[in-house]
């Protein structure tokens, strides 16, 4: 995480909450790079990332004010982004039906481990990175929430508006749509190269 | 891997799994998985997967294999030069509101001042009594100056808002600023006199300002100062050298007054002298043919007749006007009837706006025709000038609505979703829309009160253009859906204000439509008010601050079993 682990920047926060353009200027520097790959993640194409980073940022002036500056501002950053990215895709409707569905009904099953260890060991970065595109929209945010920006479990049943006990159900659900995705492009590299 | 049944049920289910190293298990729960894993090859295998697999998306994610789009990478560069073209309009309507505000005002009050003999007055004494006598209104109520002045005032708000953060800091600016202007005038000493029946007699003498009331007032003596009086009948037959300014049920001004007259009662009569300019507000205003007035006159009354000599012009307004007397200079009368007597004479240009033709003697000595204008009742449709004028009003609310809309998102957000409860609103809408001016105007008439009537009458007024805005925005929320976001919100905004003020062109009801938009959003910006001063009750103690990202390859979940 480009901006994470430094340490929070509170003067330059405070500078830009007083409108010193030069100090918004220092926090999109830093953060835009961090919020524009959480996006790129969260939405289906570069463009909407590269809108959706604008608008987060433009949002970001007018609810600096409301961050508390005891908590994390990268996480509240992050928390920012993760809503307008939801937002905006659940205004494209992209969300599918069968999403909203069945939640509570995932068969409690136990994998063949050597199986799935093969599967991970086998799968670089960067066919993740595509099969995560091939995800439903609710499957990718869960994902890209709790992996990549470290939010809680609370955090991510608020944004995406499910019951906290349900966030474990998304999440391995989203592993599952995950491994499936994994596994059909591996089907078809085979394919292609016979 | 070819477990039976009953050994694959004795298994951890992977949810279990990965709520175990994800640490959302309870305690118990941990310490069972815990306790299970040491014993189950199998197990220990699924949590190490699945925790390779929760790193192995951490890193694929945190891998950075696109840099930033030079769209983003400019993007910072080019809203700041874009806020830069901004600024330089806002300093430019900045720097005009600050010319028109000296040329407009301080010059041409400085000089009326000076001509009316104020100066030696309080600055309210200015504003309330002086500047409703300033004819320059009309010409300073134009588009553009009001648009600098507003981009004057935000430019204000911001600075204090920048540099005074404490509210007891403001508070005291604010405090001082009403201190300064409600300050009296330290020159000279004031006389009070308070009673049923107040007189000053013929030999009597006041060597400063008089300050009278009660039921009956008679001056007969002599003011040296400006004589100021309030009651239910008041003749003034003796010598003001300052001003008379009066509020009275009925008024008599016989004797002389070398200043201003300023009054407002239910019949007013003038049979003596004025220095100065003369203003009277009133039900019936006589003028009569003894009274020599040598400055103009101003009048706002249901009839109005003047017999007397008025030396410079007659600017009136007023149902049915009678002038059989002489006025030097020019005449403006708008109202219903004027009838223009064989004994009068006038100097000036006649110019007469009314429902009908003036009745004017051919024996009246006028410096030329009468100019008659009738009077419209209503927009004109027919006029192109009048389509202009609405597109540079919705214009003007606009970016009435821009600015406020910027300077405070999260109350203009808070104002347009109260709106939309109409009931709450509407009941609010009813109450500030009536009881404040009647508020600001009870507390306008004590004398200790008249700075904040007249700041909470302004603030009234300005709220009511902004409940126009908010009820622009509400309508915009109608068309095209609820957005919590600043320029969403403005967008939308801007649609319902066009809308709103398309509705209000419509005849006969659209007058009526902006008024209910305008009071409509008056309670929706009432009750975000209100909300603002109910007491929050805190939730819980706060959430512990989340950790930062984790960098790749590390443990995400708990302790592993060996």
């Amino acid at each position: 995480m480009s901006a994470a682990g430094t340490t929070e920047p509170t003067e330059v926060i405070t500078r830009a909450r007083a409108g010193d353009a030069e100090a918004w200027g220092q926090l999109y520097h830093d953060y835009a790079p961090a919020i524009f790959r959480f996006c790129r993640r969260a939405l289906p194409t570069r463009e909407d990332a590269e809108d959706a980073t604008m608008e987060i940022f433009m949002k970001l002036k007018g609810k600096l004010g409301q961050y508390d500056m005891t908590r994390s501002f990268t996480a509240w950053l992050y928390k920012v982004a993760a809503n307008h990215c939801w937002d905006s895709l659940r205004r494209r409707k992209i969300r599918q039906d069968k999403e909203t569905d069945d939640l509570e009904n995932v068969p409690l099953e136990h994998p063949d481990p050597s199986q799935l260890e093969q599967l991970i060991e086998q799968r670089t970065s960067e066919e993740v990175r595509k099969a995560l595109e091939k995800l439903g929209a609710r499957a990718r945010m869960a994902l890209v929430m709790r992996y990549y920006s470290d939010m809680s479990y609370d955090e991510i049943a608020d944004a995406l508006g499910v019951r906290r006990a349900f966030v474990g159900v998304v999440l391995l659900r989203a592993r599952h749509e995950l491994r499936q995705a994994l596994e059909g492009s591996a089907a078809l590299a085979a394919g292609g190269a016979l | 891997m070819s477990e039976t049944a009953e050994e694959k049920m004795k298994h951890l289910d992977e949810m279990t799994c990965l709520l175990y190293i994800e640490r959302q298990l309870d305690r118990a729960r941990g310490l069972e998985v815990s306790a299970h894993t040491q014993e189950c090859d199998a197990c220990r295998t699924l949590l190490r997967a699945l925790e390779r697999e929760s790193r192995l998306l951490t890193r694929a994610m945190l891998e950075e294999e696109e840099p930033l789009p030079s769209r983003l990478a400019e993007f910072q560069e080019r809203a700041r030069r874009s806020m830069q073209w901004i600024w330089g309009v806002i300093f430019g309507l900045a720097a005009t509101g600050a010319y028109a505000l000296y040329t407009g005002y301080i010059v041409r009050l400085q000089t009326q001042l000076e001509l009316a003999g104020l100066s030696g007055s309080n600055l309210l004494n200015l504003l309330i009594f002086q500047s409703g006598l300033w004819k320059g209104w009309q010409s300073m109520i134009t588009l553009l100056e009001v648009l600098a002045m507003l981009t004057l005032a935000g430019l204000g708000a911001i600075f204090f808002r920048r540099r005074i953060r404490r509210g007891s800091a403001l508070a005291l600016v604010f405090a001082s600023l009403c201190a300064l202007l409600a300050m009296p005038a330290p020159a000279s000493a004031t006389e009070f006199r308070n009673g049923k029946q107040v007189s000053v007699g013929r030999d009597e003498v006041i060597h400063s300002d008089l300050y009278a009331t009660g039921g009956r007032v008679r001056i007969d003596g002599t003011i040296e100062g400006d004589l100021i009086i309030a009651g239910g009948d008041i003749e003034v037959s003796g010598h003001v050298l300052g001003d008379l300014l009066t509020s009275a049920g009925s008024v008599r001004v016989t004797g002389q007054v070398d200043g201003n007259v300023r009054g407002y009662a239910g019949n007013i009569s003038l049979k003596g002298s004025v220095g100065r300019n003369v203003m009277l507000f009133g039900g019936d205003v006589n003028i009569d043919r003894d009274a020599k007035i040598k400055g103009s006159v101003t009048s706002f009354c249901g009839h109005n007749a003047i017999d007397g000599r008025v030396d410079r012009d007659l600017l009136a307004f007023a149902g049915e006007i009678n002038i059989t007397g002489s006025i030097g200079g020019s005449a403006r009368i708008k109202g219903g009837d004027l009838h223009i007597d064989s004994a009068a004479q006038i100097g000036g240009p006649v110019n007469f706006e009314g429902d009908d033709p003036p009745e004017v003697s051919p024996q009246a000595k006028l410096a030329s025709p009468v100019h008659f204008e009738k009077r419209r009742h209503g927009p004109d449709y027919g006029d192109w000038h009048y389509y202009l004028w609405q597109v540079i009003w919705a214009a003007a609310y606009i970016l009435f609505g821009l600015v406020l809309f910027a300077l405070l998102p999260t109350f203009s957000e808070d104002a347009v979703k109260s709106t939309e409860r109409y009931g709450a609103s509407a009941g609010l809408a009813v109450l500030a829309g009536f009881g404040v001016p009647i508020a600001a105007f009870i507390a306008c008439i004590t004398v200790v009160g008249l700075f904040i009537g007249l700041s909470t009458l302004a603030l009234w007024l300005a709220a009511l253009h902004f409940g126009l805005v908010v009820a622009g925005a509400v309508v915009g929320r109608w068309l095209m859906g609820r957005t919590s976001e600043l320029w969403p919100l403005i967008g939308r905004m801007v649609v319902g204000v066009v809308i709103v003020r398309l509705c209000t062109t419509i005849p006969h009801i659209g007058v009526v439509l902006k008024y209910v938009a305008a009071f409509w959003g008056l309670g929706g910006i009432s009750l975000a008010i209100y909300r603002r001063f109910q007491p929050v009750i805190a939730s819980g103690g706060p959430s512990a601050p989340m950790a930062t990202p984790l960098p790749p390859n590390t443990t995400v979940g708990g302790a592993l079993p060996a």
